[in-house]
């Protein structure tokens, strides 16, 4: 079955809005999926576009969340920025050459997880560092970008098949 | 292709250059803790970048720094030796004060300029030479102790045989009313001397000083030489004592000349008595 990834951009992104709004369950976790939504746009999307979705997605959880405006966004782009490049060195240039989505059943589990907890880690490394802007101990802050990286990974696993299958050209 | 790329990719960068910085402005317009810590930030970045600017500055100016060092090394030098000449010369007065009243001698302060003091048969070559008014067989001393003899004369300079020789040996006396005997290098360290020839009635006190006795025409009497220590008998028939001398041949730099005025006059009488 055929799906419209916009579709499912915007829905995960209502569900981002919502995690943040309502799931807090304690200060070391933060929930986000943001970072692997922003690698499963298709590679037919120019990075330019890409960071303009990344930018608009930030903003829009930044500011429908209660959290600091500004935050995810900039967190978030160096993810859209470095997009390309993770899939490169992770996928091959095979897959960026053919602008071929990225799938779990195509290139294995374990391409994805390494590709996943990349861009979650770019994207936790800088939100729990401004976060805290040097307010809280190191401990706190290693302790909360391991945990939320962590549930993040496993949250976006869940989400593979939903993000990377059957979703060739229908962004838009 | 390629030149469309690279624009592509910096438009890109700048894109997201603006979008960074977007976010980042509101970040530090929301929150009141990461408006403090942005500003901090941006001052190091500025204190970094002012500091990078300052080395560059400093590193430019090497060149007429190493120049203003070099000519400061060289006047600090100079004024060094200058007060260096000056100390020595005041060191050689206060040394030829020091054994002023030694009689017939005529007292003569010189500079070491080259002294061995790690062989058996150590020299010494001083400063000072004939046209200093320098003889050959005067005493070398210090206030501290013999340090050896002249031996030979050149115009500018003159070489000794130094104390820490087993050739020399010098008269002395054990304490000042004392027994007399000969004092020589014990060949072992710098600061140990022999005084041998002590007949055995003679009582040594450890402890007592060792001066010289006068009794050749190369050194005055009552130069202090050393303390009397450990006491040897030596074939049964006479004491020998160890004497720790009170000159440090290594501390040494500077040193007087004793020329015997009435040497000639003393030799004469010898040889007139047929004793020479």
């Amino acid at each position: 079955m055929k799906r419209n990834f916009a579709l499912t951009y915007i829905i995960l992104l209502v569900l981002q809005v919502m995690i943040c709004n309502y799931l807090h369950v304690t200060p070391y976790l933060y929930l986000c999926v943001l970072p692997v939504m922003v690698l499963c746009i298709p590679l037919k999307v120019s990075t330019l576009a890409v960071l303009f979705i990344a930018f608009g997605s930030g903003l829009a959880v930044d500011f429908i969340a209660d959290g600091l405006p500004g935050l995810n966004t900039l967190a978030l782009l160096p993810v859209a920025l470095l997009r390309r490049p993770i899939i490169r060195g992770v996928f091959g240039e095979e897959l960026i050459s053919r602008s071929e989505d990225i799938s779990a059943e195509k290139h294995g589990i374990q391409k994805i997880i390494i590709a996943f907890s990349i861009v979650q880690a770019i994207f936790m490394l800088l939100y729990v560092w401004v976060d805290n802007a040097g307010s809280r101990p190191f401990w706190f802050c290693a302790a909360r970008f391991g945990v939320s990286t962590l549930a993040g990974i496993l949250v976006s696993l869940a989400l593979t098949r939903l993000l990377t299958e059957g979703v060739h050209d229908r962004w838009s | 292709m390629p030149r469309r790329d690279t624009v592509y990719r910096i438009v890109c960068a700048a894109v997201f250059i603006l979008m960074e910085v977007a976010a980042f402005t509101l970040v530090g317009g929301s929150g009141r803790l990461q408006s403090t810590w942005i500003l901090r930030a941006a001052n190091s970045v500025r204190g970094a970048l002012w500091g990078v600017g300052e080395n560059i500055g400093r590193y430019i100016s090497l060149g007429r720094e190493n120049k203003n060092l070099s000519e400061e090394n060289i006047r600090l030098h100079m004024a060094l030796m200058a007060g260096m000449e000056e100390e020595d010369r005041q060191k050689a007065d206060s040394l030829a004060e020091a054994v002023n009243g030694y009689g017939c001698f005529n007292l003569s302060p010189a500079n070491i300029v080259k002294m061995s003091r790690n062989s058996q048969h150590n020299y010494i070559i001083l400063d000072k030479g004939s046209e200093d008014g320098i003889q050959e067989q005067s005493g070398i001393i210090t206030p501290y102790g013999v340090v050896g003899i002249v031996n030979a004369v050149g115009k500018h300079f003159c070489y000794g045989i130094s104390f820490l020789n087993k050739d020399l040996s010098v008269s002395a006396r054990l304490g000042r009313d004392g027994i007399a005997g000969p004092l020589e290098w014990k060949g072992t360290d710098t600061r140990t001397a022999l005084l041998k020839d002590i007949p055995m009635h003679y009582e040594v006190t450890p402890g007592d000083t060792v001066w010289t006795s006068g009794y050749s025409d190369l050194f005055p009497a009552g130069i202090p030489l050393g303390t009397a220590g450990e006491v040897n008998t030596v074939g049964g028939t006479s004491h020998q004592v160890t004497v720790s001398l009170f000159q440090d041949f290594y501390a040494l730099r500077t040193v007087i000349i004793a020329t015997n005025t009435g040497r000639d006059e003393i030799h004469e009488l010898e040889k007139r008595e047929g004793r020479r």
